[in-house]
């Protein structure tokens, strides 16, 4: 597998007068796990939305795809109504299966591959339990074990470690790092930056434009970017602070 | 159409004067009624589990109140009074489109802004229709509200067994996305899901089932068919399996017992009525079940 380089040339997004993004330039390269940084409201998951061709955006995203175009996704939550009998298998079948509708079951092949997934990411006994029964961190396991099928080329996350338990964050870390020695590029919107540090070859800083962009160990030192998230909780709070007592 | 519907209707019959079906069957009417419970029966059942997974019950309710406003509009425009489908149809799916044009174009939630068509269209129907019944036919009213089975003709078979065909050739290979894109439309986009041609498709579905139920079930009770089946089913069920297929199984049973029910017991019920009774008759005793046996409490 070889998964895309990417470029981000000039990309800016505004919705509703109000500037999402602007001039965001920098490149992910093939097969690289880059992740984006920044304090929440920063515009990461817009920027991935523009990526995925959900956000009506200018300027340029090229994509150089190199053997397959299939990107697997794994957002930030499901909304959905926890009491429905919507159970791990079904879920499966709903993301997986086109035609096959859920309710009459997985089709063989697809019964294997969601098997082999959920046992990718520890949670192959589970796959009677309704999606509501499931904790946080299980739910975000099973969100990212549907990014596997098919194998991706490209791989993307949206904050995927949010409500994530110990077992779940081991699990998590180690796929990755398995896929990308497969050669799938990876673009991960992350918080941790410990973990950011650990694990990714790139990190780039958006906080409406990008702040700075390149390898963890060289544009994490001095923790700048710690400063920029201290400095967005301060803010929050003195909003919070205003808000209250107006 | 109409020499198969006869056959039946005379084989039916016959078997009710031989005494072979019960009493109620010797009458046309009443089979008419049947085969059409027989045809939404299943459909209200197997789309309303879609309906609550997606959180559209109001929706569907708002479409059948618009529906009392499409029939007014008919019968004043010239329609016939007992088939005013041209105007139903036109006005309901206009109705629907509408509504879902602006769900995603304004500050408010779903949730509010069907609330507000629904009493728009409550207001406009119940008024339009009121109007209409005391000049033309009075008993208009409650046959739209409440469903009518005296009234049904080969035509309203024919109108349901459309839908019904259209309704299985589209919901059935479209389930899972239709399903995928309420729980997440970012995902589902990215699976190659039409995220909001699908809403549309979605909600033309519903509008055209609801319109063309109107006849057994009633405007003001349609939501409840596509809903407490759902609803009972999910007490007592942990799969999409046992939901769709316990959920057609007690909306058909509903359909066909408040068809029949009435007539056999000589009760002065109308179908929509007799038809909801029953389903929530299913309710609680699925409600009953999950109470009182501890494993479907973690159903």
């Amino acid at each position: 597998m070889r998964g895309p380089g990417i470029r981000f040339d000039s990309v800016a997004l505004e919705l509703g007068g109000t500037e999402i993004l602007s001039g965001i330039d920098f490149d992910v390269r093939p097969g690289e796990i880059h992740c984006l940084i920044g304090p929440n409201g920063g515009g990461k998951t817009s920027l991935l939305r523009c990526l995925l061709g959900q956000m009506p955006h200018t300027g340029t995203i090229s994509v150089d795809w190199q053997d397959t175009k299939v990107i697997g996704y794994v957002p930030q939550f499901l909304d959905f109504d926890k009491s429905l009998p919507v159970s791990v298998n079904d879920f499966f079948g709903l993301v997986c299966q086109k035609r096959r509708p859920a309710f009459v079951g997985l089709s063989k092949r697809n019964r294997d591959l969601t098997d082999a997934a959920l046992a990718r990411v520890g949670l192959n006994g589970k796959r009677e339990s309704t999606l509501g029964s499931l904790s946080g961190g299980e739910r975000q396991r099973v969100l990212f074990a549907q990014a596997l099928i098919p194998e991706p080329a490209l791989l993307v996350l949206d904050e995927p470690m949010s409500g994530m338990d110990e077992v779940g964050a081991e699990y998590f870390e180690r796929i990755i790092r398995e896929l990308a020695a497969d050669g799938v590029t990876i673009l991960w919107v992350a918080h941790d930056l410990r973990q950011v540090e650990a694990m990714a070859d790139a990190a780039t800083c958006v906080n409406r434009s990008v702040l700075f962009s390149g390898p963890p160990a060289q544009v994490l030192v001095g923790h700048e970017a710690e400063v920029l998230f201290a400095r967005a909780g301060e803010r929050a709070a003195e909003v919070a602070t205003e808000d209250a007592a107006s | 159409m109409t020499a198969m519907y006869d056959w039946i209707r005379e084989t039916l019959m016959n078997l009710a004067f031989e005494g072979t079906l019960p009493l109620a069957f010797q009458y046309g009417f009443v089979i008419n009624a049947l085969l059409c419970a027989l045809l939404i029966g299943p459909v209200l059942g197997g789309v309303g589990t879609m309906v609550v997974t997606k959180r559209m019950a109001f929706f569907s309710q708002a479409v059948g109140n618009a529906a009392m406003t499409g029939v007014a509009i008919g019968v004043l425009l010239g329609e016939s009074y007992t088939e005013p489908y041209i105007s139903t149809f036109s006005f309901c799916i206009l109705f629907g489109l509408v509504l879902n044009y602006t769900k995603g174009r304004t500050a408010l939630s779903a949730d509010t802004l069907i609330g507000v068509f629904l009493s728009i269209s409550l207001a406009v129907g119940a008024s339009l229709l009121l109007f209409v019944s005391a000049r033309v036919n009075t008993h208009i009213l409650e046959a739209v509200l409440f469903g009518s089975v005296l009234t049904v003709s080969d035509t309203d078979i024919n109108v349901l067994l459309v839908v019904t065909v259209a309704t299985l050739l589209i919901g059935i290979p479209l389930f899972n996305r239709l399903l995928l894109a309420s729980l997440n439309p970012s995902l589902a986009d990215v699976r190659g899901v039409p995220v909001r041609a699908l809403e549309y498709v979605f909600v033309l579905m519903i509008t055209v089932l609801t319109v063309a139920c109107l006849k057994i079930v009633g405007a003001v009770l349609v939501e409840a068919l596509l809903l407490i089946p759902a609803a009972a089913a999910r007490n007592v069920i942990r799969s999409m399996k046992g939901f769709v297929f316990l959920s057609i199984a007690i909306s058909t049973l509903s359909c066909i017992g408040g068809v029949l029910l009435p007539m056999q017991l000589d009760l002065p019920l109308p179908s929509g009525g007799a038809i909801i009774m029953i389903a929530a008759g299913f309710f609680v005793v699925t409600l009953l079940i999950r109470v009182t046996i501890p494993r479907f409490r973690d159903a």
